[in-house]
């Protein structure tokens, strides 16, 4: 067994062991960890988007709002199963994906501003289409995660063990997907569109799988979050924070790695709630802002990338 | 077969390519020649799809591809080369011919690509990223390999040989008379110098303002007062 | 019915005076910089702001604090530029996320300053009704889509006539060549960011003058400032002009016949007809395909 292999697994073994086993009675902490890395979830979509898809989404809301309610409506209207509700609500975030199609010809800040759009479109219609969403008054009573075969996913550890899974699957999809030769094409496709085209790539259409792929997840992620809060009101589901804080996060940690929106997004969100929050109740979104802002301008490929490098360094200069 | 019947391409009021009616083999090496401007680049644009005609039709190996996209026309067979390299960034050499034989065939057939490498004269080189680690020869060695890797019918190479030394001038040469013979594709190219264009070709096209002025064997073409004319006028102007 | 229609037009192409200065001042620093800015919509919303503030801190009339408003949100958008100009690497993607994030810290610092109530402005004067034939206004309405009109205008000959529009125009279409020439792209680069807050300024004033304001406007005001850029295709003033009072046509129209909450959507179907329709802009050619 190499060093890679012990990592992962001790990676693992902390994760589904040691993480619900230490912290599992703490309720408190257990909800921060679950939401973090629900955020981090969506980050690690928008970062797939980004990085192989070389497009920035603002938009991600929409995503993350159409798989909630998709998975709640089914689950409380229709009762599917929830785990099944959670699929079809990606399923359905990538369905919605569809009406963004056409903003896939446009170039970068095109594109960038056309999702911004679509993020509120979704929100409003969220809002006016009462018969089904119930309007600005929300759901409530949203199924929560079931019991099989004696463990209740239901509870704090078993929302936890749920999340983290996702995200870990969404993890392997990812690298799949960029070690694959359409994740070849399309890290050459970012910088050398027209000389991929040439040569027999269908730029559209892979640009086109980036996107379902990425509005999935996001949408699986939502559908999550809405069985675990059990709650859903349009200007939640569809809220600017569900696009702000992935990107965020996804900088922070890193939009070129796989796991680094992940990191990032369990600093960020903590960092969110525990500092920021309670400082500036409401408006405390002007701190990401300026993170967002902050970091762009210092180190755009990310705060952990640079500061590992830094590290990095400093044991070579030891050496 | 590639036909082009009454083609013409515009950029805003300009007319870069007007009404041209050109038909090139696929079994033989066509050059393309004419002053700075002609629009043998735009022409290139317009058969591999970047650049859109506002008339005409482009039909290849009689598959209409007027307004086929950029990526279909290459999986038809249509090979391009660029006059500026454009190596597939962030990827090595062996991944930009990957890219390109699996995209535009469908299928990878790693012997080939080892044959395309040696062939192009990159074997040791096909780990190197793509985009720094190249000298200009190999880049421009890399953009024909990159383009045989889609199985070309048809080959268009746009100035391959400027910018090259002497001695790597007549190698490339020398590969691109081989090519025509090993892997059995057509070219066009387009090429200033005559003596290369002579040396390579038993046919060639002069474009001037965007319209074709000649069409014959080199002898005839660059004894044409009209080609003389198009030239040396340019060259004065 | 005709009546109510009639008169949803004439709203709507008043209100579409301001949506064309806030979309101006969007395309041209997109011209010279190539960045789209998307903390433009919050600097037209601080400047809303700026007048809710000076109108009821001095009780005067929310147009004494043009020359405020001017000040405030020029040195903002001077400061946005400042910040764009460091970056370095891609620059496109990167500037979209800077300014994304300017915008998010804007949003919120109005919050934290004036919270999240609607304000409107309490001047009975600007809220008199001016009646023209068949229709309908505040004079404020009226009035600041004169005004609008004006500094279209002036916009129109500055960048024609005067030396330092033609530079602004110049890095537009060719940096490199323009450089050649003797031009600073940076000074007109700067000179575009201080345009687009003069722009933004007037708009802000306006838009508190006529209607009501809140935090989450200047986000959906730069989704509009876009979506009329992309109905207008190419960046020139008349078209800007016609995508602007289109849009708020449309709005007016569908607030008028189906609901006020659809006037956002209203917009958004505009922009995905056109979009699919007409990828080119309803009035030339831009350079936008991928």
């Amino acid at each position: 067994m190499n060093a890679r292999s012990v990592a992962i697994l001790l990676a693992l073994v902390g994760m589904y062991i040691a993480v619900p086993l230490l912290l599992g009675p703490n309720l408190y902490v257990m909800s921060l960890l679950v939401a973090s890395i629900a955020i981090g979830g969506v980050a690690l979509a928008w970062a797939l988007l980004g990085n192989l898809g070389g497009m920035v989404s603002f938009g991600h809301a929409a995503f993350f709002g159409v798989g909630s309610y998709v998975s709640a409506l089914l689950s409380m209207k229709l009762g599917v199963p929830v785990f099944a509700a959670m699929f079809l609500g990606g399923v359905g975030a990538a369905v919605a994906s569809i009406a963004m199609l056409p903003t896939l010809r446009l170039k970068g800040p095109y594109f960038a501003l056309a999702i911004l759009a679509y993020a509120q479109i979704f929100r409003i219609l969220a809002t006016e289409w009462k018969s089904v969403t119930g309007g600005s008054g929300g759901l409530s009573s949203i199924p929560r995660l079931p019991e099989i075969a004696g463990f209740d996913f239901g509870s704090k550890v078993g929302n936890y063990l749920v999340i983290v899974t996702i995200v870990l699957i969404f993890a392997l999809i990812y690298e799949r997907i960029r070690a694959s030769h359409y994740g070849i094409a399309l890290r050459a496709m970012h910088d050398s569109e027209d000389a991929t085209r040439i040569v027999g790539v269908n730029s559209t259409f892979l640009k086109a799988m980036m996107l379902f792929v990425s509005a999935f997840m996001t949408g699986v992620v939502g559908a999550f979050n809405a069985h675990y809060i059990n709650f859903l009101e349009p200007d939640y589901g569809f809220s600017g924070l569900w696009s702000t804080i992935p990107i965020v996060a996804a900088i922070f940690g890193g939009y070129r790695t796989i796991l680094g929106p992940v990191i990032g997004a369990v600093f960020v969100y903590l960092i969110d709630q525990l500092v920021f929050k309670s400082y500036i109740p409401s408006g405390h979104q002007i701190m990401l802002g300026a993170l967002l802002a902050g970091m762009v301008l210092f180190s755009p490929t990310g705060l952990l990338p640079w500061i590992v490098e830094k590290f990095k360094r400093s044991r070579h200069a030891a050496a | 077969m590639l036909q082009l019947d009454n083609v013409t391409v515009r950029f805003g009021g300009v007319i870069a390519v007007n009404g041209l009616s050109l038909s090139i083999a696929t079994d033989e090496v066509t050059g393309l020649v004419g002053p700075n401007g002609a629009g043998k680049t735009t022409l290139f644009n317009a058969i591999s799809g970047l650049a859109r005609p506002s008339a005409g039709r482009i039909v290849f190996n009689s598959v209409d591809v007027l307004k086929a996209p950029v990526y279909r026309r290459a999986r038809l067979g249509l090979g391009r080369t660029f006059q500026v390299p454009q190596p597939l960034s962030r990827l090595t050499v062996h991944e930009n011919l990957l890219v390109a034989q699996r995209f535009a065939t469908g299928s990878i057939d790693e012997s080939r690509l080892r044959e395309i490498l040696a062939f192009v004269g990159l074997t040791e080189k096909a780990g190197r990223d793509a985009t720094t680690e190249l000298a200009l020869s190999e880049l421009k060695a890399l953009e024909v390999g990159k383009a045989l890797a889609t199985n070309p019918k048809l080959l268009l190479l746009d100035e391959v040989l400027a910018g090259l030394e002497t001695v790597g001038k007549r190698r490339f040469m020398q590969m691109l008379k081989d090519m025509h013979a090993k892997f059995g594709v057509g070219i066009l190219i387009i090429e200033h110098d005559i003596e290369t264009i002579s040396n390579l070709c038993k046919r060639v096209a002069v474009l001037n303002f965007g319209e074709l002025i000649a069409d014959g064997t080199p002898e005839d073409v660059f004894r044409n007062p009209a080609v003389i004319k198009s030239y040396t006028g340019a060259d004065h102007a | 019915m005709t009546e109510l229609i009639l008169q949803a037009i004439y709203s709507g192409l008043l209100q579409g005076g301001s949506y064309a200065l806030i979309a101006l001042g969007l395309a041209v620093v997109f011209g010279t910089m190539k960045v789209i800015n998307l903390a433009h919509g919050e600097l037209v919303l601080l400047a809303a702001y700026v007048a809710y503030a000076v109108e009821s801190a001095f009780e005067v009339s929310p147009i004494v604090a043009i020359p405020v408003a001017l000040l405030v949100v020029c040195v903002s958008a001077v400061l946005v530029y400042f910040l764009v100009d460091r970056i370095q690497k891609d620059r496109e993607l990167n500037s979209l996320i800077l300014t994304y994030g300017i915008g998010v810290m804007l949003t919120n610092a109005v919050l934290l300053i004036w919270k999240a109530d609607i304000r409107s402005t309490k001047s009975a004067w600007l809220q008199d009704a001016v009646v023209i034939g068949p229709f309908y206004s505040m004079r404020s309405e009226l009035g600041f889509f004169v005004l609008s009109l004006v500094l279209m205008g002036l916009l129109w000959w500055w960048l024609s006539k005067s030396w330092y529009g033609r530079a602004v125009r110049a890095v537009a279409s060719n940096r490199d060549a323009a450089k050649l020439m003797g031009i600073n792209p940076r000074t007109t680069e700067i000179v575009s960011f201080v345009v687009a807050g003069i722009l933004a300024a007037f708009a802000g004033v306006a838009l508190y003058s006529y209607g009501v304001i809140q935090p989450p406007l200047g986000h959906a005001l730069t989704v509009k400032a876009f979506i009329i850029t992309v109905l207008a295709g190419v960046g020139s003033i008349p078209g800007v002009l016609a995508g602007a009072l289109l849009l708020g046509v449309v709005e007016a129209l569908t607030v008028t016949l189906l609901s006020s909450a659809l006037q956002e959507i209203a917009g958004m179907g505009l922009f995905l007809l056109v979009l699919f329709l007409m990828p080119n802009g309803l009035f030339g050619t831009v350079a936008r395909r991928g």
